[in-house]
């Protein structure tokens, strides 16, 4: 019987841990949201640091992580490792990862990254007038998109994630096997 | 006596659930100890919003670094300026919009909160293309769905004042309010 009150008081004290670590930075989640009906993701063709072209229908029959994002973001700081182990992860199947930089130029993308303290390999795009993120109706940075192999955007994710945590693997998973 | 011990013990489950519940609407202040800017965190229904004291330097920096017109920069500079958090903390669809959202000033008159949209208007007939760093005017958050941008406000930097903002979860809306916020100081 005693155990069974010292069990609850020790419950209570890691409840109150756990409302305390809340009040820190908000935690990167996991959850993508299905969006109700698929819809054509909008085409574009945009250019990386070294101005070598990248259009989205080159990814026709690949699963694309299609991530808006930029330097001064701070969530959009925290979610880059995850995006990049998730790449390093399934960099030889039918995904890829494309992070579409809004309204910066090369010069901050590579302080940027070079300040990171992670390698990103994924293609990094120009999105200069931020013409591709009104075209996908971005509110906000960042903001993710999991696009089908048919081309369709089929979940996303408003706010920084962890990409490559085993639910998120398990939807992109689940797109590569359709 | 071990009948008055579990007593006692259950007292103390009771007052902990009791904290625990008056915590879900409580608004929690806190300082940061380095620069003294306030930091307002306010969690209920699903919902939670923090607002941090973003100084007048910090605001200009911001806007100078995106190569802003200087008149510009200190016209937003002017304004009461926060670094905003929201986040859905609910397992359902939640949706907010700023043009709902309102100030109040000491006289208990109320005035909506700028919007997104509103300063793009104002930045577009003046040229400038930018459009990041706010919060952006509405969302339909899904379950983990969180967004930060400037929240700005239209009052005397010395003023007080209290903030209302709304949200709708499962088509009911919900209304949270911050009392007694203050801009931050106009030099640390």
């Amino acid at each position: 019987m005693p155990f069974k009150f010292i069990a609850i008081i020790l419950g209570c004290l890691l409840m109150f841990s756990a409302q305390a670590a809340e009040r820190q930075q908000p935690k990167l989640g996991y959850q993508l949201t299905a969006l109700p009906e698929p819809a054509t993701a909008p085409g574009f063709s945009l250019e990386d640091i070294d101005g070598k072209k990248f259009s989205l229908k080159d990814y026709r029959g690949k699963v694309v992580l299609l991530n808006f994002w930029a330097t001064w973001c701070p969530p959009c700081r925290r979610e880059m490792p995850s995006m990049e182990r998730l790449h390093q992860k399934f960099k030889n199947r039918d995904f890829v990862v494309l992070a579409l930089n809004q309204m910066e130029d090369g010069d901050q993308v590579f302080t940027f990254v070079g300040d990171l303290g992670v390698d990103l390999t994924f293609p990094i795009l120009f999105d200069k007038d931020s013409s591709v993120s009104r075209a996908y109706g971005v509110m906000g940075l960042p903001t993710t998109y999991l696009i089908d192999k048919k081309g369709n955007v089929r979940f996303r994710a408003i706010g920084g994630r962890e990409f490559d945590h085993p639910e998120v693997e398990k939807q992109i998973l689940q797109l590569m096997q359709e | 006596m071990p009948t008055k011990i579990y007593t006692h013990l259950l007292k103390i489950i009771c007052l902990c659930l009791l904290y625990t519940q008056a915590q879900a609407a409580e608004t929690i202040i806190q300082k940061n100890d380095a620069s003294g800017l306030l930091t307002w965190t306010s969690k209920d229904d699903g919902f939670s919003i923090e607002l941090i004291q973003l100084n007048p330097d910090f605001v200009r920096a911001v806007y100078a670094k995106h190569d802003f017109p200087a008149d510009e920069v200190e016209r937003i500079a002017g304004y009461c300026v926060f670094g905003s958090i929201i986040q859905n903390t609910s397992q359902q669809q939640l949706s907010y919009r700023v043009a709902d959202w309102r100030y109040v000033d000491k006289n208990g008159k109320s005035y909506p909160v700028k919007t997104k949209a509103q300063w793009l208007e104002e930045w577009r007939k003046v040229g400038i293309p930018f459009a990041w760093t706010l919060l952006p005017e509405s969302g339909d958050f899904g379950i983990g769905d969180w967004q930060q941008g400037f929240t700005t406000i239209q009052i005397d930097r010395n003023e007080k004042f209290d903030f209302i903002y709304t949200w709708t979860l499962d088509g009911k809306k919900h209304q949270g309010r911050i009392d007694n916020m203050s801009c931050a100081p106009a030099a640390l």
